[in-house]
């Protein structure tokens, strides 16, 4: 009979954002995939967007603009890994690693699971907001196709817009 | 910005909460494929395993979509003309398809002493899978990565993928293992 707990610790990578659907995600993985898991090594993943993009997209920017976008993206970032951080100390998840990098998560995220040799890739859903998915395409999606191991959307159950 | 954080951790807890509370309910889609068969191992050796410790056991079901056969019966020459003998030994040899596969699965989940419910079908795969996520109040849905074409890793079968948006439940899309090239 195969034995419950691998030998070798599963590694999951976890992609998330600045969204209501990562921090699920997180919840989800933790309560209904980690907790029943023998060994496993967690990583958290956020994928900042660069200023010239985030700038771009909201079609106003300006050279001058862009200090000022790079310091909110990077408080953003702090905030979204000390929420992490919060969620996997709450449940008990020690030994977690937690990575910010700069990019487009549609690379950044592949290639993390590259970096960590992930056995399981994690994303919410809805990564970016309505109307960033509409231009963009789906996170999770390009995820799906191109990170080398399974992946795992986790999907919100709130009703969609 | 503090309502959003406390609405946040309300739904954490509530994922929580029904995970403890309810038994989670896996459903794992199985074509002919190897790929749907190791799909199914790995949410058994992953989602399964630790069951009996938990407070609610997880059920299992293996779910598999019977194709229409029309597709089958393609025209040629001066045309075909299919008898209803020809129809009836085609579906029932569909209907034996379908029994041995999901009977290897069942088998593999009694050799890690997990009871699994099957169920069958008639439809694309893609949409059964997706309809019988709703139907059967479904919480976790694994599908294999491609299905019977044997193409690069990096290709994704169409069915994973629209499992993958249209699923109303978290999806899991299994990889073959790094040594499948």
């Amino acid at each position: 009979m195969a034995a419950a707990a691998e030998k070798t610790p599963m590694m999951v990578v976890v992609g998330i954002d600045d969204s209501e659907h990562s921090y699920y995600a997180i919840q989800w993985v933790i309560s209904n995939f980690l907790s029943v898991h023998g060994t496993f090594k967690l990583a958290i993943i956020h994928a900042q967007p660069s200023p010239a993009y985030a700038v771009g997209l909201s079609g106003t920017g300006t050279a001058d603009a862009l200090p000022y976008v790079e310091s909110d993206l990077t408080k953003i970032s702090s905030r979204v890994i000390d929420k992490a951080k919060e969620l996997c100390s709450a449940n008990s998840v020690k030994d977690v690693v937690y990575e910010v990098i700069e990019g487009d998560p549609r690379n950044i995220l592949p290639e993390a699971v590259e970096k960590y040799h992930a056995d399981v890739l994690v994303v919410g859903s809805h990564g970016y907001g309505a109307i960033k998915r509409a231009v963009l395409g789906s996170v999770s999606d390009h995820c799906a196709h191109h990170a080398h191991c399974s992946v795992m959307i986790v999907k919100n159950p709130k009703p969609k817009h | 910005m503090a309502e959003q954080e406390n609405g946040a951790t309300a739904e954490q807890t509530a994922a929580k909460m029904k995970a403890e509370e309810e038994g989670m309910r896996v459903m794992v889609a199985i074509d002919e494929s190897d790929g749907s068969l190791y799909a199914l191992s790995w949410t058994l050796d992953h989602f399964m395993a630790a069951s009996s410790t938990l407070a609610q056991p997880r059920s299992l079901i293996v779910f598999h979509a019977q194709q229409p056969f029309q597709q089958f019966v393609v025209p040629a020459g001066q045309g075909v003309f299919v008898s209803a003998s020809v129809t009836d030994s085609m579906r029932k040899a569909q209907e034996e398809n379908s029994a041995h596969v999901l009977a290897k699965a069942i088998k593999v989940c009694e050799e890690r002493n997990v009871i699994a419910e099957a169920l069958v079908m008639d439809g694309e795969p893609k949409e059964m899978i997706c309809q019988a996520v709703q139907q059967k109040s479904v919480d976790l849905v694994v599908v294999g990565s491609r299905g019977l074409g044997k193409f690069k890793r990096a290709f994704l079968g169409s069915v994973s993928d629209y499992v993958a948006h249209h699923a109303k439940c978290p999806v899991v899309i299994v990889k073959p293992p790094k040594e499948d090239h």
